[in-house]
């Protein structure tokens, strides 16, 4: 025995040693292969992983060096404590796809998909890979709480399940949103979605109580046009630069540099963002081409990324009005750590508002406000875990100080993040935790069911409604 | 050069993979294009008006009309190439009807 175990480290040791990204290298490249990838394909989405891996990290670097003591004066003139930094969905995905574990369990995912196919449980084909970084840090979460491989991995599958069913159940609402005709096999089993439940007691409590509302419902691509350039990226960061720097009494060149500094790295992380989905598109091919090959001759829904109804302008246009409520409610709500800064066009928020409203763009702000203290109050309960997998892969740099946290405002499947804490530290034994974590898990089951039920009875509509034109 | 613009949610996922399709695939149908991806809410007619064929993935509410030719490219991303050849026949067509080099 011990003989492999020294075998194991004689041969692993000295690879671990080469850092996060060599490793990343090394590991996608095998796995794309075993997925029959041609060899400089593999090795090209390799690279590109470590290149990702490494530039996000100094980008991690530029930005928490620049707000680093801002942030801290902010809280000293304010008396807010915003110490968390946003930096947005990108590097959250690049470092989450750091970790080997994030490969594990996509595995995990693909397995359960295509079982769930075998048994006819659902009708779509998840090609979406790259997301699968949202169910990876759902289980590195639960891990860094306590839980061990085995339990993460049997929370995710149990997520992951609930994830696929609801894809299958929201197709008839893409077809509406879309106004495509039922051969159009786009789905989605984006993390985001999760959040139609919550979304949908909301709605349902809007119908009962507040349905004339609705009539001042007003054309989101007008307002959007509006907006213009003022809701992209570097404008963001120039303009919270400049948020940041006045209230925490900076003088004028360090508000300049401020905002100059986050419109940068705003940019930056969308374009690194691009490079580490390129690094991952080999092995989605190859997943996909395995998958559709032992289907043959079977019609799938097709899992995408969540952005094909990123042409609805109301996605757009709650994402526009939330921004300004997302700040104020930082400032206000207790237990809340995060300044919003590279999340703060929610786009991790307002597709599953447009999926339970069906567009309606007033009740999309006023249920998108209220649930916004749940992505907050999830961001900071994961300030800790993402910046320990940060520093685990790399990225985080060494000179900032150790109080220093990075997370994201608005990340998808906050309800999930809970979850893991609570699996997480019900692992370690404590009957209280063991007690919560079981009645959030039944709780997550059953408001499923309900909203289960209700999408069902949509669904019965839209194909009654097809019965009789 | 053909220019295309390819949009959607955060110009980051879906449209590279609809960029880098393109452009493989156009190249070796012997054409040169050379396709830009961004964010759907950036796009605004002067931007537009800078391309010669829109290709988002989905019918995309944009607040205007475009005034080039719109191919939606949604097909691409199912990652099967027989679902995915129609658009790149139609994007091959619509280079051919407005003579676009």
């Amino acid at each position: 025995m011990q003989a492999i175990i020294d075998a194991a480290n004689a041969v692993f040791k000295p690879v671990i040693g080469l850092g996060a990204p060599s490793i990343m290298l090394i590991v996608l490249t095998l796995l794309a292969l075993l997925f029959r990838v041609k060899f400089t394909r593999a090795l090209e989405g390799g690279i590109r992983l470590a290149i990702a891996l490494t530039a996000i990290g100094d980008i991690i670097n530029l930005l928490t060096s620049a707000y680093q003591k801002p942030l801290s004066d902010f809280v000293k003139s304010t008396g807010i404590h915003l110490s968390i930094t946003d930096v947005g969905w990108a590097p959250l995905g690049t470092i989450t796809w750091g970790s080997p574990y994030t490969l594990f369990f996509l595995l995990v995912m693909i397995i359960l998909n295509v079982v769930m196919l075998v048994l006819n449980k659902t009708n779509t084909l998840d090609v979406d890979i790259f997301d699968i970084w949202h169910i990876s840090f759902t289980a590195l979460m639960a891990m860094y709480f306590g839980a061990n491989l085995f339990v993460a991995t049997i929370l995710i599958l149990y997520i992951g399940v609930l994830k696929i069913i609801n894809s299958d159940l929201m197709k008839p609402t893409f077809n509406d949103l879309l106004d495509a005709p039922d051969e159009n096999p786009m789905t989605t089993t984006h993390l985001n979605y999760m959040m139609n439940p919550i979304i949908m007691v909301f709605d349902k409590l809007f119908d009962k109580l507040f349905p004339w509302l609705d009539k001042y419902d007003f054309d989101s691509a007008e307002l959007n046009k509006k907006i213009g350039f003022w809701g992209s990226h570097f404008a963001i960061g120039v303009y919270l630069g400049i948020f940041i720097g006045l209230l925490a009494r900076q003088d004028v060149k360090t508000i300049l540099t401020l905002s100059f500094t986050g419109g940068t790295c705003l940019e930056l992380f969308s374009l690194i963002g691009s490079w580490f989905i390129a690094a991952v598109e080999p092995l989605s091919q190859g997943i996909s081409d395995f998958a559709t090959k032992r289907f043959k001759g079977r019609t799938f829904n097709i899992g995408l990324d969540w952005p094909f109804i990123a042409g609805r302008a109301e996605v757009w246009a709650a994402a526009n009005v939330l921004a300004p409520i997302m700040l104020i409610e930082a400032l206000v709500l207790p237990g809340n750590h995060i300044m919003p800064l590279g999340s703060i066009i929610a786009m991790g928020v307002t597709p599953a508002l447009l999926v339970v409203t069906r567009g309606k763009i007033i009740r999309m702000i006023i249920i998108g406000a209220i649930e916004m203290p749940i992505f907050l109050w999830a961001g900071t309960l994961s300030a800790p875990f993402i910046t320990g997998v940060a520093k685990t892969v790399g990225a985080f740099p060494a000179g900032v100080s150790s109080g220093t946290q990075i997370a994201e405002a608005t990340k998808e499947g906050p309800i999930e993040q809970f979850l893991a804490y609570l699996v997480g530290k019900a692992s370690q034994g404590e009957i209280t935790f063991i007690l919560y974590a079981a009645l959030a898990l039944i709780a997550y089951c059953l408001i499923f069911w309900w909203y289960a039920k209700q999408m069902k009875k949509r669904n019965a509509e839209y194909a009654a409604a097809k019965e009789n034109n | 050069m053909i220019k295309i613009l390819a949009a959607c949610g955060a110009g980051v996922n879906s449209s590279h993979q609809i960029k880098d399709a393109l452009e493989k695939e156009m190249s070796n149908r012997g054409y040169n294009v050379k396709c830009d991806a961004v964010m759907v809410k950036d796009i605004n007619e002067d931007m537009i008006n800078r391309y010669d064929i829109f290709t988002p993935i989905a019918k995309t509410d944009l607040g205007f009309t475009p005034s080039i030719p719109v191919i939606d490219a949604g097909p691409i991303l199912y990652r099967i190439s027989a679902m995915a050849a129609p658009v790149y026949d139609k994007v091959e067509e619509t280079i051919k009807e407005k003579g676009l080099k």
